[in-house]
């Protein structure tokens, strides 16, 4: 075999491996970052039920901590995921801090929901199923 | 903006690294899957770089997916007659000495006047000059005229001729060509010895200077008319 031809064959088994490895990577960040939104977004829902109301410390720390999770991840997931299917997440994130500062519980109750239901989309989305094949 | 122009570069390079690894074919003589392979790659690779919101990597993944379905597919064209045929088709006999063969025509959604347009496209204007005209896969036509009109070859005239070379080009535009310099097997002397017989002083006031294998010298400066010049037959040149 001649060298062009080696180059040629060990490149595309650099592409193959790197698409592999690109494909396992995208599916795990998106996964763990969207699972860790769910829980903590179960995790405030809780803390709301316990404290029997959103105006307390332990809610907003909880909504705070929520809302750097997400820039955090949001940033890196900005490489695989397109940024306009995302941003909604955030948007709502933001709200939940108006709606405790308004004291508004119904709304804040409705963006929980909200965000748990674009988890479920971003997953379904995201993942390798035939429903997203075809 | 800076985002813009930074995928705009990371996309062109990577386009272009593909189309080298896809190899020189893909530019001159298209099969229909590399003619689809083009068409989508064009597509894709202005998705990311217009529109900010998507990631370059989706550009990039199907690209790169597609550069790696495309190379098996060429792969199993080489290993399989059969798979090749699937893919890319067969070259077809539209001209056979009988005349237009017009159920191959019909098979290929040809008219009689794509026949034509590709026969005047290899120089006849007239089926009668032709023995054998087929079609390749490529979409190019390829013509075997009647002897009567096939172009007279050295070969019919019995003449001796001396074997073609490529001439050696041996100064570029103002700079010598390191790799010529060796296969001709001539030095820089000589070298300044042509330029001083063609009246430039300088290599990089010369524009071309070729040497072929029987010593004929083809040398041009910069705003001047070309010379040529014969010096001594070189040694044995490499092609």
């Amino acid at each position: 075999m001649t060298k062009a031809i080696w180059i040629r064959l060990v490149s595309i088994c650099v592409l193959i491996l790197s698409l592999a490895a690109i494909c396992i990577v995208e599916d795990k960040l998106v996964d763990t970052a969207l699972a860790r939104v769910e829980n903590m977004c179960v995790e405030i829902e809780l803390a709301v039920e316990k404290n029997e109301g959103i105006v307390n410390g332990e809610v907003a720390s909880l909504v705070d901590n929520l809302e750097y999770f997400w820039n955090k991840q949001e940033s890196v997931m900005c490489f695989v995921v397109n940024h306009k299917t995302i941003e909604q997440l955030g948007v709502e994130i933001v709200r939940l801090k108006t709606y405790i500062d308004e004291e508004e519980q119904i709304e804040f109750y409705v963006s929980l929901e909200i965000i748990k239901h674009y988890i479920e989309t971003f997953q379904h989305v995201m993942g390798a199923n035939l429903h997203n094949v075809f | 903006m800076f985002t813009i122009v930074s995928r705009a570069v990371i996309i062109y390079l990577l386009v272009l690294f593909l189309y080298r690894l896809m190899g020189k074919r893909q530019l001159g003589q298209m099969q229909p899957f590399e003619l689809v392979l083009t068409l989508i790659i064009a597509d894709l690779a202005t998705i990311p770089m217009a529109e900010v919101t998507v990631p370059v990597l989706h550009g990039v993944i199907p690209l790169l997916t597609l550069t790696i379905l495309h190379f098996f597919i060429s792969l199993f064209c080489k290993i399989s007659n059969k798979f090749s045929a699937f893919v890319s088709g067969k070259p077809v006999i539209v001209i056979n000495p009988k005349g237009i063969d017009y159920r191959a025509l019909k098979n290929l959604s040809l008219s009689v006047d794509d026949v034509f347009e590709a026969i005047r496209g290899c120089g006849y204007f007239s089926i009668e000059q032709i023995q054998y005209a087929i079609m390749e896969t490529n979409g190019k036509m390829s013509v075997l005229p009647k002897s009567d009109f096939a172009p007279v070859t050295v070969q019919d005239l019995n003449l001796n001729v001396e074997k073609s070379v490529i001439p050696l080009n041996i100064i570029n535009e103002g700079k010598i060509v390191k790799e010529n310099i060796k296969l001709a097997q001539v030095d820089q002397l000589q070298i300044k010895e042509l330029l001083k017989q063609a009246n430039i002083k300088r290599v990089k006031d010369c524009l071309v200077l070729t040497i072929d294998k029987n010593g004929g010298v083809f040398i041009q400066g910069y705003g001047s008319h070309y010379q040529t010049l014969q010096t001594k037959p070189l040694g044995q040149v490499n092609e």
